[in-house]
């Protein structure tokens, strides 16, 4: 005798997006980095500007904040964002 | 087509026995490292059938992991918590509520902020289930308070994914977020039950969910006056206010039987209480100074500027709770002031 149980997690059955393909190089791609209210952020993402643009070969930089760190971002940012080609969301602190 | 002959899509495992069962749940890190309950499919469709729910019914949608929380996985989760099929209604309702975009689900329980979601439930339902409202009201004994509150919080863990260290990146969190649900003692208080405060409609249950930090305990056992008893709670209030933080938001104040009936017997109504605890909870940014935040007194609108606990009066959710003997009640502050509003919904069903 045995028992049958079932998985409790979020699982690839009932999975409601699609992953899109990751990317194989930064060269010539626009990337977004989103600023999101917390302290120190811009100095980072400045940083983080200058690695892409200087060492990886990104053709443009998208820089947008939102209001406050504990919120999703505005419809409006996200919207934005959808031009890119990566985003990178900071600061998880 | 009957809701039994709707399949279940979740993957099965097939294991020895119900101890072998939690150990492969706590191997995985499936629990709150609790045992769990055996997601058998028998007890799973009993949960859905008394909620009469189809397993891919859509509870809500978590909107910046983009997750469907599907009734099936809810079932499962409240089946390992200990759930009878008969709490699943109130499972779901607070989770409906929580998937409302004021409550800011996502941010509320991945922050550092460590918050719990304190669950209030109002109506026929709590005598029906057996949810506490008296002796040891936050603490240990009943099955419901129990459950339910642990069954949100795998779910949590399980579906949304807020395992501690991962998207669950609380500091600290606290007892809570083991479970929090409590009953207001409506058959031992004249006020309006929080629910119908809150538009459920009178005769129907409701639930109401806050994104909240561990509970304050205060005691005043040293006097009849509702505004000395009253400046005891805001005392609280505008303590937390400057050690913990100081937004404005809901906070939730739990008054046991001693200390409502002297201010029953005064003449004070939820709305009283809420009106004195509006107008008392304040600070100024220079208090800061007073416990060690002397740095951040000038910022924003400097030493001068005034601070309420709350928007507006109607900001404090009162819930009649606790024991019959002491003059002890809490203070349950929000999360993070405006970032997280307690929603309220009502229970189908019941």
């Amino acid at each position: 005798m045995t028992i049958r149980v079932l998985d409790p997690t979020f699982g690839e059955e009932i999975a409601t997006t699609d992953r899109v393909a990751g990317l194989t190089s930064l060269a010539g791609r626009t990337v977004g980095l989103l600023d999101n209210s917390k302290i120190n952020v811009q100095q980072l993402l400045d940083h983080v500007e200058e690695i892409l643009r200087g060492q990886h070969g990104v053709k443009a930089v998208v820089r947008l904040k939102k209001p406050d760190a504990s919120r999703p971002a505005p419809a409006a940012v996200v919207a934005e964002m959808k031009g890119c080609d990566a985003v990178i969301s900071a600061v998880g602190d | 087509m009957t809701l039994a002959q709707h399949a279940l899509r979740s993957a099965v495992y097939e294991l020895a026995d119900a101890l072998d069962a939690n150990e492969l749940y706590q191997q995985k890190g499936w629990t709150d490292g609790l045992p769990i309950v055996p997601p058998t499919e028998e007890r799973v469709r009993d949960c859905l059938d008394a909620a009469g729910l189809t397993p891919a019914d859509v509870i809500g949608v978590e909107t910046v992991r983009q997750r469907s929380i599907t009734a099936e996985k809810v079932a499962i989760n409240a089946v390992m918590a200990g759930c009878l099929p008969t709490y699943m209604p109130v499972v779901v309702a607070t989770l409906r509520a929580m998937c409302d975009e004021d409550f800011n689900f996502h941010g509320s329980t991945a922050s550092t902020g460590g918050s719990a979601q304190f669950i209030v439930v109002n109506g026929p339902v709590r005598t029906a289930i057996d949810l506490n409202a008296t002796h040891g009201v936050f603490g240990p004994g009943h099955r419901a308070n129990a459950t339910i509150g642990r069954a949100v919080r795998l779910v949590l863990i399980n579906i949304l994914g807020c395992v501690p260290g991962q998207l669950d990146r609380s500091t600290l969190g606290h007892g809570g977020k083991f479970t929090f649900c409590i009953a207001e003692d409506e058959e031992d208080s004249p006020w309006t039950p929080l629910a119908q405060e809150r538009s459920v409609s009178p005769g129907a249950s409701g639930v109401t969910v806050m994104a909240c930090e561990a509970p304050r305990q205060v005691m005043n056992e040293w006097t009849h006056d509702p505004e000395e008893i009253c400046e005891t709670f805001a005392a609280e209030i505008r303590h937390n206010m400057l050690t913990y933080s100081i937004w404005p938001g809901n906070y939730a104040l739990v008054i046991p039987k001693q200390l409502r009936e002297l201010l029953v017997a005064a003449g004070w109504q939820k709305k009283d209480i809420r009106e004195y605890i509006y107008r008392s909870a304040r600070v100024f940014r220079r208090e800061w100074a007073t416990v060690g935040k002397k740095n951040v007194v000038a910022r924003s609108g400097g030493p001068d500027q005034e601070f309420t606990a709350l928007r507006s009066p109607e900001d404090l959710l009162v819930v009649a709770a606790g024991g019959p003997a002491g003059g002890f009640a809490a203070i349950i502050p929000p999360w993070l002031g405006p970032r997280s509003h307690a929603v309220t919904r009502t229970i189908a069903g019941s």
